[in-house]
């Protein structure tokens, strides 16, 4: 009685939260519609229906297959991707169109991904195959014919009519890999040890896969010219590195690292340099390579304290405002205390899926959870950090709400697995009652009709 | 491993808490100085984006509209303004520019247009579920026909046409020449507008105003029309007065003698003076009334006030001094009597002058907004007709009726008022003299009136600019008399 409580009031809260958020997405629409064209947008309201009808399908989904999983995932992921939508709608309809082509597919990927893994041990299982296909994803837009160079970074793969960036995929993958070798391994990390000029390094031979998938990763980035990805993936592996071992020591070691890898970086190349330049001081080329960063703040001071209202900015000035710089479109049109809320909404998210991690029992599963709420929180803080100039401009993407089927779809996986770690550890838990998934109910109907056969033919 | 994973969390925290002191530093902290660099661009591009409403004459005609452009235009904006009359309406609309500002009902209507109005916001929320426009349209007075009728019959002649109803108030044409293509100040090209605004500041005729009610002038003979009520209404003339011939008269306080227009003999009885023009009888009865009671008149006419239009930057007429100014020298009242002197009037005014005598005394306040109306066609404002002032008694309307018949019929503009199918016509001309006496001579040329005079329907003030010899070796009654016919022969029929 009591478990099932348990499951039904996370699912009521979910089911209003998610409500709200097609709500708010549908009203911002209509406002962001008046706001630019003093028109009503046309189809309002089977707009609004098919909405609240994916909103009502996500919540569906995780009913069925995860029921016992946290309440603030899914809402949170929906109110950024509404907001992310209407924004791309009102810079230009027919990225509307293929960005919302891209939300079905999302939302499908995320049903796929809770029904395809109904335990967290069916990830762990395959941690060497993640790590491959994660390493063959990364490397693909290197192969001459396959990949392509758009917005300065080699990251893209065309293969047919389709375009795609497989980095977003592959960040999952070699998260899973981390968790599960870390979570194997942890103790022999921690144990064997060799002292180097008075510092405690764990064994080569321990640490060998993480620096070769490490190395590899950052060569690659070094070479798509992904500098933002780049820094995201070695920000994961020295996360989770320093969370398994507990061991200070990774996150100097990693600090050392990045500061070098950086200097050299900036020494070597000259995409760094300009990119460093620019952030220094980018109306030293306001009309070159600083207009896009100028302009985006040009529009955030033009959005004030509470925005122009939505549709009635000009964010259409900044360039790949739907894209990279998403964010300071919204910050023109909803003010600063609208993406204050998308920042609050961010920062629940990434809370959410930290509570996740401290619940979790298994240890691979609290390691893949820190991996992956880090990959959203780091991702987040490198672009924003990047339009608001705290950090160098790096291009990847808002997470949810940047216009681009790859990063969109790719995050909906990433909240799949997520919300399928704290469903199972509400399963540990006992909160709620540790039933036979769909896949293993079927195998105990073969089991016992092939035991049944046995028996009638003994 | 919890312990890590709650320090990660505070990290993670910071870093967000970093991302929300730097968002504050640009949205709050830096908003004004950002707002303020030139090179931002984002206000600017955010009021030019957007559809705005239609302005449409009285006979439907769309006279100012947006057009959505192609998405894949050069343009930088999403919409375009066009007139699509050119320079006909260009003194009514405005223009709604990018770097040039705005004018006329393109700024008085432009909440309207925008779609800004309370009514509009509330009618847009109410309206889920269809989609629609929210820009509201501004419905003018002005009707395109007689609006065409009145540039065509000014020609290249500089100077204005205005015609309004006089029982309303209701602006039915007002063209200006010199205008102006408004199209090209609402171009997207900045060159084009900047190039056009140049030259438009640098003509000296100063297309850019509407000389119908930016601008005054002096009126010449047509002020007798208001020396006359003031004299019927304060007993100082009758019908029966007759007046000496006279070629010279001095007023006292002076030495220097008043003329009649081309150094005439003239006078006779009231019908004859009024109707020949002298100026002599006129400036004898302007200094009987005496300075207060000729000023005081002046005022009721709506002299040195403002005219309360709806459109922007209306000018005053002037009697040209004050009671006192007059007291010191009637021989400048003399000269105001027959409007010379310091006595300027504009040619919007002067049609309200001619209005107030065909509506009975009662002067109809001016209006070119006759219904501004929200997407869905519901009014948000309608004007109703109000007067501004009462000029004069109703029977000295009847009598300067008669007075301005004669005008027409067997006056100085007999050659050319004439009305096609005999419809009357009541109209006083006028000739002001702007070159002093010897030098070369210079002279505007006015006429107003209204017509059919038993019922008016329509008061006209023709205004011609005495820039040229042309204009100035002409008369009121010959230049502009056939103007004014022209526009009123036209414009009868299509009057309700």
């Amino acid at each position: 009685m009591a478990e099932a409580s348990v499951a039904r009031s996370r699912r009521s809260t979910e089911l209003g939260l998610v409500v709200l958020s097609g709500v708010i997405t549908a009203s911002a629409y209509v406002l962001a519609s008046l706001g630019k064209h003093s028109v009503m947008p046309a189809r309002v309201v089977p707009f609004m229906l098919f909405v609240l009808g994916l909103v009502a399908c996500g919540h569906v989904i995780v009913r069925l297959t995860a029921k016992g999983a946290d309440p603030i995932f899914l809402p949170m992921a929906a109110f950024l991707h509404g907001l992310g939508f209407v924004m791309i709608a009102r810079l230009n309809d027919r990225w509307a169109g293929l960005q919302a082509t891209w939300s079905l597919i999302g939302l499908l990927a995320f049903a796929a991904t809770l029904i395809v893994i109904e335990r967290t041990g069916d990830l762990r299982r395959y941690q060497f195959t993640a790590l491959g296909a994660g390493l063959v994803l990364l490397l693909l837009p290197l192969v001459p014919g396959l990949g392509f160079t758009s917005g300065g970074a080699r990251i893209w793969v065309s293969i047919g009519p389709i375009n795609f960036q497989p980095g977003e995929f592959a960040k999952i993958l070699l998260a899973v890999f981390f968790a599960a070798y870390l979570a194997e391994r942890r103790e022999l990390i921690v144990q064997g040890h060799i002292r180097v000029l008075g510092v405690t390094l764990p064994e080569l031979r321990h640490l060998a896969p993480i620096l070769v998938a490490w190395a590899v990763s950052v060569v690659v980035m070094v070479f798509e010219k992904d500098l933002g990805s780049s820094l995201l993936f070695f920000t994961l592996f020295v996360v989770m590195l320093w969370v398994a071992t507990e061991r200070i020591s990774f996150l100097v070691m990693g600090g050392g690292l990045f500061a070098a890898g950086a200097f050299v970086a900036y020494q070597m190349f000259s995409h760094v340099r300009t990119r460093v330049d620019i952030w220094l001081d980018p109306w030293a080329q306001e009309t070159g390579r600083g207009y896009q960063p100028i302009q985006a703040l040009y529009g955030l001071a033009h959005g004030g304290l509470t925005g122009t209202g939505l549709g009635m900015g000009s964010p259409d000035l900044i360039p790949a405002a739907h894209n990279d710089f998403i964010f300071a479109a919204l910050g023109e049109e909803i003010g600063l205390i609208g993406v204050t809320a998308i920042l609050a909404a961010y920062a629940l998210l990434v809370g959410a899926g930290m509570r996740t991690a401290l619940r979790a029992q298994r240890d691979f599963e609290k390691l893949l959870a820190v991996g992956l709420t880090t990959i959203t929180a780091v991702q987040t803080f490198i672009i924003v950090g990047g339009v608001l100039r705290v950090v160098p401009l790096t291009g990847v993407t808002l997470p949810f709400m940047s216009y681009g089927g790859s990063s969109l779809v790719a995050n909906y996986v990433l909240l799949a697995i997520l919300i399928r770690i704290s469903d199972s550890t509400a399963r540990s838990l006992h909160e709620i009652p540790d039933s036979a998934s769909a896949s293993e109910r079927f195998a105990t109907w073969r089991l016992r009709r092939s035991a049944r056969a046995t028996g009638a033919s003994t | 491993m919890n312990q890590r994973i709650r320090r990660l969390t505070v990290a993670l925290s910071a870093l967000f808490a970093i991302l929300f002191v730097q968002l504050t530093t640009w949205q709050v902290v830096k908003q004004e100085e950002l707002t303020a660099n030139p090179n931002n661009m984002h206000a600017l591009y955010s009021q030019f984006d957007k559809p705005r409403g239609t302005i449409v004459t009285a006979d439907g005609q769309v006279i100012a509209s947006s057009t959505k452009l192609p998405v894949d235009s050069n343009s930088k904006f999403d919409y375009q303004r066009t007139y699509p009359y050119g320079d006909l309406f260009a003194n009514i609309t405005g223009y709604y520019s990018w770097g040039y500002g705005r004018t006329q009902l393109e700024r008085t209507q432009n909440d309207v247009l925008a779609g800004k109005t309370a009514q509009q916001q509330l009618e847009a929320t109410g309206d889920l579920f269809t989609a629609g426009d929210v820009t509201g349209s501004v419905h003018v007075t002005i009707d395109s026909r007689i609006q065409a009728a009145a540039k065509k019959a000014l020609g290249n002649k500089e100077g204005s046409v205005v015609v309004t109803d006089p029982r309303t108030g209701a602006v039915l044409a007002m063209y200006s020449n010199p205008a102006f293509d408004p199209n090209l100040l609402v171009s997207h090209d900045s060159n084009v507008v900047s190039e056009t605004a140049t030259a438009l500041q640098n003509d000296p005729r100063k297309p850019l105003l509407a000389n119908a009610y930016q601008e005054r002038y002096m009126p010449g003979s047509t002020m007798k029309v208001v020396t006359t009520a003031v004299g019927f209404d304060t007993g100082f003339l009758t019908l029966e007065r007759i007046f000496k011939d006279e070629r010279t008269w001095t007023p006292p306080n002076t030495k220097k003698p008043i003329r009649n227009y081309g150094k005439k003999v003239c006078g006779g009885d009231m019908a004859e003076v009024f109707r020949r023009s002298c100026n002599i009888p006129f400036a004898q009865v302007a200094v009987e009334i005496g300075p207060d009671l000729m000023v005081n008149g002046a005022n009721r006419f709506g002299f040195d006030e403002r005219v309360p239009f709806d459109l922007p930057g209306a000018a005053a007429s002037t009697f040209g001094g004050l009671a006192k100014d007059f007291s010191d020298s009637l021989a400048l009242l003399a000269i105001h009597g027959f409007g010379q002197g310091e006595v300027q009037v504009t040619p919007l005014h002067m049609a309200l002058i001619a209005g107030s005598v065909a509506n009975g005394g009662r002067m109809m306040q001016p209006y070119v907004v006759q219904e501004t109306r929200t997407s869905s066609g519901a009014a948000i404002k309608t004007t109703t007709p109000q007067a501004w002032k009462t000029t004069m008694a109703p029977t000295t309307a009847a009598t300067l009726t008669e007075l301005m018949k004669g005008v027409a019929t067997n006056g100085t503009a007999s050659c050319c008022i004439a009305l096609r199918n005999g419809i009357s016509v009541a109209v006083k001309t006028g000739t002001a003299q702007l070159n002093p006496e010897g030098q070369r001579q210079r002279s505007h040329a006015w006429i107003m009136g209204f017509a059919p005079a038993e019922s008016p329907k329509l008061a006209i003030s023709v205004f011609i600019k005495g820039v040229n010899d042309e204009v100035s070796a002409s008369t009121g009654g010959r230049l502009a008399g056939p103007i004014a016919k022209q526009v009123l022969d036209a414009s009868l029929p299509v009057m309700p």
